[in-house]
């Protein structure tokens, strides 16, 4: 790996945990392996969101002619937001792609990525099914968006109808992130969720 | 006319020994050279075929003479110019009005400095000596972007070389460099020539030249080309950066185009930007001058995209179509169509019917041509989705059907010239005529072609067009062209020496029906 990349990623590093936000547990960082190629980072829910509570880990490859390109980030936590995909995790962000600039760093990014999980834009979605939700049943939209954080953030809600509805599908012989899934894009009909899973 | 007779007189007066003097060519009495070609000929279309060195000549120029008009380097001028389609003009009176807005939308300057405000009251002159500043004095280095970056002390390189000794952080490669090795823009963002040497090429890299912009986060500020060409040394890197600043400058420049043809380096030049046909004169491709596609008259840019986007899309109906072949519609037996003619004559039972509709060719010829028109089901408003997108299919093919049939024929028009000049070697063998006699049927069957396009290119036009009483009168004109040259093609087919009159009246019609149509709903004309 290129020596700029491998100096840029370590005083970044540093900088990440010399921070406030790591004070604050808002955001962390650790590396995968010794070659800084790879690394692990991890967002808070930002307050006053569906995603309150919740801890999201993220995937950060360092491409070899990082920093001049942005480096190559998705959710490995699952979460429902029209901006991140529900099934890859990947991230429709701009400065991950054309609005990256080389002064940017891995602490801008991570607090970029809590920034959208705060203000969401439904209109440039990256899980049209998700961002259909958002605008047009957004009260459900936030007790997915809810339910998800629980289930795999460790978020502090529970949803005993959601929970029921799953374990319905379950009973049936479906997997259980299969029947989130389903359920979640069928706005919770278990009559719909089951016809599209049958059909 | 007794000043014609007069000027006759003088004329001949004139030329002493003029005897053969021309009576029946004389400039005054004929009308038809008088004619403004633009009038006459609705597909007039002047342009220029030039070289890229034509065009970098032409481009410099442009740039030289904004340099001496604002005094500022070539570099900054080719921005500007880029930013306004290339007209000085416009950069000149900008500059006049508020040279500090015109330095931001060109991404030269950051939105609001310091100096923008200070400036406001005296713009002219403010920017004026921030322009030479910019302009002449390079990127200033680390030094000459402290504190006092938009103060009247000009950062030069002496002043660098005496901060050399201090050694700073480049927020990039996250090292530590002696202050002379940083490079800033007017934005004052700093930044080591090594990394800004390093960025330049991934972004060349990638294609972008000119649109390169400052590494800091949210800052926009462009990075002019001496920068780059300062900085990028690798000869490859900067023939890249070169090339493609030049395609963009030249896409950007609204009275250029790149002749689309597969490696064509002209560029057609035409004061006029209008959807009409230039003809490249080194590979010989005909092009829309405004948006490079095929040339597309009566049909504007827009439809005919959405036209050809439609088609792609709807490839598998279109395979259907292209199924070659139909069968007779008197003996069943199956013709595959290998002309450009819609007169279709059976080999077999000998019965003449329309290839495009099926019917019999009697109906067709004199009275009304009704083969090109579509008719909407009146009722179907009152039908069933199903239906209705059936009856939406169904339109969409009978224009594609007609589209794709005219395409074809095109396609075969070097078979058909082949053919006529086979058939008149074997008249010239056989003693009828001799082969000048014969020439004319190539003009004849050339002009079919071009008959034959402007009329692939009605049927799009058709499709997207609004049913009512003008839609109804471009049918009619269509059905009108459409049967004109299905008569020219039958002629041209069974041509004998002693048809020639005929022959050369049938083209006449086509051709006056083809400009009539053009006239009247070619877009462009009928705004000019």
């Amino acid at each position: 790996m290129a020596n700029m990349a491998v100096q840029r990623i370590k005083r970044e590093f540093k900088e990440v945990m010399r921070s406030e936000e790591i004070v604050q547990c808002s955001i962390k960082i650790e590396l995968v392996n010794d070659s800084w190629t790879e690394l692990r980072g991890e967002i808070a829910g930002p307050p006053d969101t569906p995603y309150e509570g919740g801890k999201f880990v993220l995937e950060i490859k360092v491409p070899e002619t990082y920093p001049f390109n942005p480096p190559k980030v998705r959710f490995i936590t699952r979460i429902w937001h029209p901006n991140i995909s529900s099934v890859t995790g990947a991230i429709c962000l701009d400065i991950l792609k054309d609005n990256w600039a080389a002064a940017m760093t891995l602490r801008t990014v991570l607090l970029s990525l809590q920034a959208l999980l705060a203000a969401a834009e439904p209109d440039d979605p990256q899980d049209a099914v998700v961002a259909y939700q958002f605008k047009d049943k957004h009260e459900l939209f936030v007790l997915t968006a809810r339910h998800w954080t629980n289930a795999y953030a460790g978020g502090p809600h529970t949803f005993p109808d959601c929970d029921s509805k799953i374990q319905r599908l379950k009973d049936m012989g479906v997997d259980e992130h299969d029947a989130r899934a389903v359920l979640s894009k069928e706005n919770w009909n278990l009559e719909k969720a089951t016809e599209c899973l049958f059909s | 006319m007794d000043s014609d007779i007069e000027m006759e007189l003088e004329s001949d007066n004139d030329g002493e020994f003029d005897d053969d003097y021309d009576y029946y060519n004389t400039g005054e009495d004929c009308d038809v050279e008088r004619l403004d070609p633009k009038r006459a000929d609705p597909e007039y279309f002047e342009f220029d075929c030039l070289t890229v060195e034509d065009i970098e000549k032409l481009l410099n120029e442009l740039v030289e003479k904004l340099n001496t008009i604002l005094q500022i380097t070539p570099s900054l001028a080719k921005v500007l110019l880029l930013e306004h389609q290339w007209n000085n003009n416009v950069v000149v009176e900008k500059y006049r009005q508020d040279a500090n807005a015109l330095l931001v939308t060109a991404r030269i300057k950051p939105p609001t400095t310091a100096a923008a405000d200070a400036a406001s009251t005296s713009a002219a002159a403010a920017a004026s000596a921030q322009l030479l500043r910019i302009g002449s004095s390079g990127y200033r280095t680390a030094a000459a972007t402290l504190p006092t970056l938009s103060s009247h002390s000009s950062g030069n390189s002496l002043t660098t070389q005496v901060q050399s000794q201090y050694r700073r952080m480049c927020p990039v490669c996250a090292s530590s460099q002696p202050n002379d090795k940083f490079y800033s823009l007017a934005c004052g963002h700093s930044f080591c020539k090594d990394c800004w040497t390093t960025y330049f090429e991934t972004q060349i890299f990638q294609g972008i030249s000119i649109q390169i912009g400052c590494m800091a986060q949210q800052c926009n500020v462009r990075v002019p080309e001496d920068l780059v060409l300062t900085l990028v040394t690798r000869p490859v890197m900067r023939d890249k950066y070169q090339q493609f600043a030049f395609k963009d400058y030249v896409k950007s420049h609204p009275e250029l185009r790149f002749c689309p043809g597969p490696n064509c380096q002209i560029i057609v030049q035409s004061a006029e930007n209008s959807a009409k046909r230039a003809i490249c004169k080194s590979c010989h491709t005909g092009f829309c001058f405004k948006c490079g596609m095929d040339y597309h008259a009566p049909t504007d840019c827009q439809i005919i995209k959405k036209w050809l986007t439609k088609c792609a899309d709807d490839s598998e109906t279109a395979n259907y179509i292209s199924a070659h072949t139909k069968d007779c519609p008197k003996c069943h037996i199956c013709i595959e169509k290998n002309g450009g003619c819609n007169h279709m004559q059976c080999f077999n039972c000998k019965h003449d019917f329309c290839w495009m509709c099926l019917g019999d060719w009697k109906t067709h010829g004199s009275e009304y041509y009704e083969c090109s028109r579509y008719k909407d089901n009146p009722n179907i408003a009152n039908e069933s989705v199903h239906v209705q997108a059936r009856e939406a299919l169904k339109k969409y093919l009978h224009y594609y059907e007609r589209w794709e049939n005219h395409s074809k024929s095109l396609k075969l028009e070097q078979q058909t010239i082949d053919r006529l000049r086979q058939r008149i070697n074997t008249k010239v063998m056989n003693g009828s005529g001799t082969w000048i006699d014969w020439q004319y049927l190539f003009s004849a069957a050339a002009l079919l072609a071009k008959c034959r396009y402007t009329l692939q290119y009605t049927y799009p036009y058709a499709y997207y067009m609004e049913p009512g009483s003008r839609k109804n009168l471009f049918e009619y004109q269509q059905a009108q062209l459409e049967a004109e040259i299905e008569n020219l093609s039958w002629k041209i087919e069974r041509a004998e020496t002693k048809e020639l009159g005929d022959l050369e009246n049938q083209m006449d019609i086509a051709e006056k029906r083809r400009t009539t149509l053009l006239k009247d709903f070619f877009p462009i004309i009928g705004k000019a």
